[in-house]
């Protein structure tokens, strides 16, 4: 009985060595992997950084109003940011190609999985940066719109407009990357709506006389702008 | 050389019978039919009068009016119950209409006019607005003679002023004109006009102008042209300027934009001329200057004061991307200060030159720097008119004067900036 046990016990030994020793090269493959993968990361990383600095990326970010943003979120520079983006990316991806040399089954199909995933982040990076360019285009146009029409409260309009057109950004890129997808799209709904309703209620009920001042003003009755009273040519 | 591709061949066989001219009037025209008839008429009376000896063709380009104008130029007489001409002229003065292709807009027809002009070999060319009820004979040999005695390639008008008449005129064309073109030119937008065969040769050579490229304001581009190509300029004292009450008129903000865009395209296709242009030299002047305009109440601006407070606070995003900290600090100083509005001809200026280096370096898009410069042009106009809404014309003379200097100072920094850009 006792020898039993003993050869028992000496045989899960002897299969947890076989084990260990079968899996220690792959332990230091996967670390190999992992290693090369942080030096071609860094590499990569200052490689695009400084290509970003020779394009003068910053400049045309700060142009487009990236720039702004990205500093009232308190994030780096553009140029700095992206390259993180691309060093994360590649080094992610070999980690992932590391542990999958382990050959674990529940951590199988990890690098499909992530292949798959890096287009529709860097898809939804990109809608979130247009929608920053076209939230600041439609923020600058309708400020410029409404001082010259005299609509009150420009700025309270004009960012009513940007928080809108950024929601609606930020909504579409977190439904490219499938994150709380469900979650999302109901609460972008029910907000949109609401703050539309409110509107509407605000402006038909609340605002009547607001409103009929500015429609008098965009479709006026003889009697003109102090500024339309003389001819400017 | 005209490109006869703009004359089509019905239209070649009547100029064919025409011949050689001496003198040409172009009128363009879109939907004229109430002024028309009293222009051409002044036209004829002006031909006939004073040139009686001279072959001469009135000549209108239509862009498709749809209430008879080219039938009443056509039919227009001279003939008018109560008026006796003093002398009849010797020679016929030839009429002809025509329907213009091509893109819509005073520039193509003024395009057409010059190309009719080149192939009769008109040696003065008159173009006048149809729209103006107050012309009168004596501005065709004002605006002819200078031409016709070889003094001067291009004739500009001078007319009589109140100082809130032409504002968009006298605070920003005019003396941005002045400094950058170097030229004290009382009207760079050139309402109507006397030039030379040579310059009409010369904008016909021009390939931008059938590609779209020239913006709307033609005069302006013409006015450039003329003092960037070393054509004399000069002009001549006409009567008051007073405009027919259109139907529609576009608002301000399109014409002010439309200004932007031709000043802004003018700087930038003479840019080798003005960036190393000296001082401003005076433009001969021929005729009797313009007496004094009847100047009535200072015009209230003060709603147009209070709304540039408000405007400038509300574009302070957008014009810390447009003007210099200075500058900006001086504009909300000059918007916020209590008291009547006073924003100094120096800041002004700088203002004008540092938009105009927005448009150049593309800071945003071009409509928005423009539309963002209104609210600080009616400032400014609500300044001087606070200013010197009522005061006499010398008065005022002196402080246009000090604008077009306070521009001139300004400028050699703008045009530093203008070649890093």
């Amino acid at each position: 009985m006792t020898q039993m046990v003993a050869d028992a016990v000496r045989q899960v030994g002897v299969n947890f060595v076989d084990t260990v020793t079968m899996l220690l090269p792959r332990i230091l493959i996967t670390v190999s992997i992992v290693a090369v993968g942080w030096v071609i990361a860094w590499a990569l990383k200052w490689a695009v950084r400084w290509l970003l600095i020779w394009l003068r990326f910053n400049h045309g970010c700060d142009r487009i109003g990236v720039g702004a943003v990205l500093k009232t979120a308190d994030l780096p520079p553009a140029d700095i940011l992206v390259s993180l983006i691309v060093f994360w990316l590649v080094w992610v991806g070999f980690m992932l190609s590391g542990v999958d040399v382990l050959g674990f089954t529940a951590l199988e199909g990890m690098v499909r999985s992530f292949a798959l995933f890096v287009p529709r982040l860097l898809v939804a990076i990109v809608i979130l940066v247009l929608g920053v360019v076209c939230a600041n285009f439609a923020w600058r146009a309708t400020l410029i719109a409404a001082v010259n029409a005299r609509v009150p409260s420009p700025r309270v309009v004009s960012g009513a407009v940007r928080a809108l057109v950024l929601i609606l950004a930020g909504a579409m890129a977190l439904d490219q990357i499938a994150l709380a997808r469900t979650i999302v799209l109901t609460a972008f709904a029910i907000a949109f709506g609401a703050v539309m309703l409110g509107l509407a209620i605000a402006f038909g009920v609340g605002g009547g006389g607001i409103a009929r001042r500015i429609l008098d003003h965009w479709f006026p009755e003889p009697g003109r702008a102090e500024h339309e009273e003389f001819r400017h040519l | 050389m005209a490109d006869e591709s703009l004359l089509s061949d019905d239209l070649l066989r009547q100029l064919v019978a025409v011949g050689h001219v001496d003198i040409l009037v172009g009128i363009p025209t879109l939907n004229n039919a109430t002024t028309v008839v009293d222009v051409v008429r002044a036209a004829q009376a002006g031909i006939g009068g004073y040139f009686p000896r001279a072959r001469s063709v009135i000549f209108n380009a239509d862009s498709g009016s749809d209430d008879g104008t080219p039938d009443l130029v056509r039919d227009a007489t001279t003939d008018d119950t109560g008026t006796v001409t003093a002398s009849r002229p010797l020679r016929t003065t030839q009429r002809i209409t025509t329907p213009y292709h091509g893109l819509p807009g005073k520039g193509s027809a003024v395009r057409m006019i010059f190309a009719v002009a080149d192939l009769l070999s008109a040696d003065a060319i008159v173009v006048l607005d149809p729209d103006v009820i107050s012309l009168t004979p004596e501005w065709i040999p004002a605006l002819v003679r200078p031409v016709r005695d070889t003094t001067a390639d291009i004739v500009a008008p001078l007319y009589p002023r109140a100082p809130a008449d032409g504002p968009l005129v006298t605070q920003l064309v005019r003396p941005l004109v002045r400094a950058a073109y170097g030229w004290r030119l009382q009207e760079p937008l050139m309402g109507e006009f006397g030039c030379s065969r040579r310059f009409a040769g010369h904008c016909l050579e021009r390939p931008a102008w059938g590609s779209g490229a020239i913006p709307d304001g033609v005069d302006l581009w013409m006015t450039g042209e003329a003092l960037a190509n070393g054509f004399r300029p000069a002009q001549t004292a006409l009567g008051p300027r007073l405009l027919a009450r259109a139907r529609t008129r576009p608002g301000l903000p399109d014409v002010f934009q439309q200004v932007m865009d031709a000043v802004y395209a003018c700087l930038e296709m003479h840019d080798s001329y003005w960036l190393t242009r000296g001082p401003a030299q005076p433009v001969p002047c021929t005729g009797t200057l313009p007496g004094a305009v009847e100047v009535g109440p200072r015009p209230d601006v003060t709603g147009m004061a209070q709304a540039f407070a408000r405007d400038v606070v509300a574009l302070h995003p957008v014009l810390q991307k447009i003007l210099s900290d200075a500058t900006l600090a001086g504009v909300t100083a000059a918007a916020t200060a209590p008291g009547p509005l006073v924003y100094p001809d120096e800041l002004w200026a700088a203002t004008v030159f540092e938009f105009l280096l927005a448009y150049h370096r593309a800071v945003m898009t071009r409509e928005h720097v423009a539309q963002t410069l209104l609210p600080l042009y009616l400032g400014r106009t609500a300044s001087f008119l606070q200013q010197y809404g009522s005061s006499g014309p010398a008065v005022v003379q002196d402080a246009l004067e000090s604008l077009g200097q306070a521009f001139e100072l300004a400028k050699p920094q703008a045009a530093a900036q203008w070649k890093k850009a």
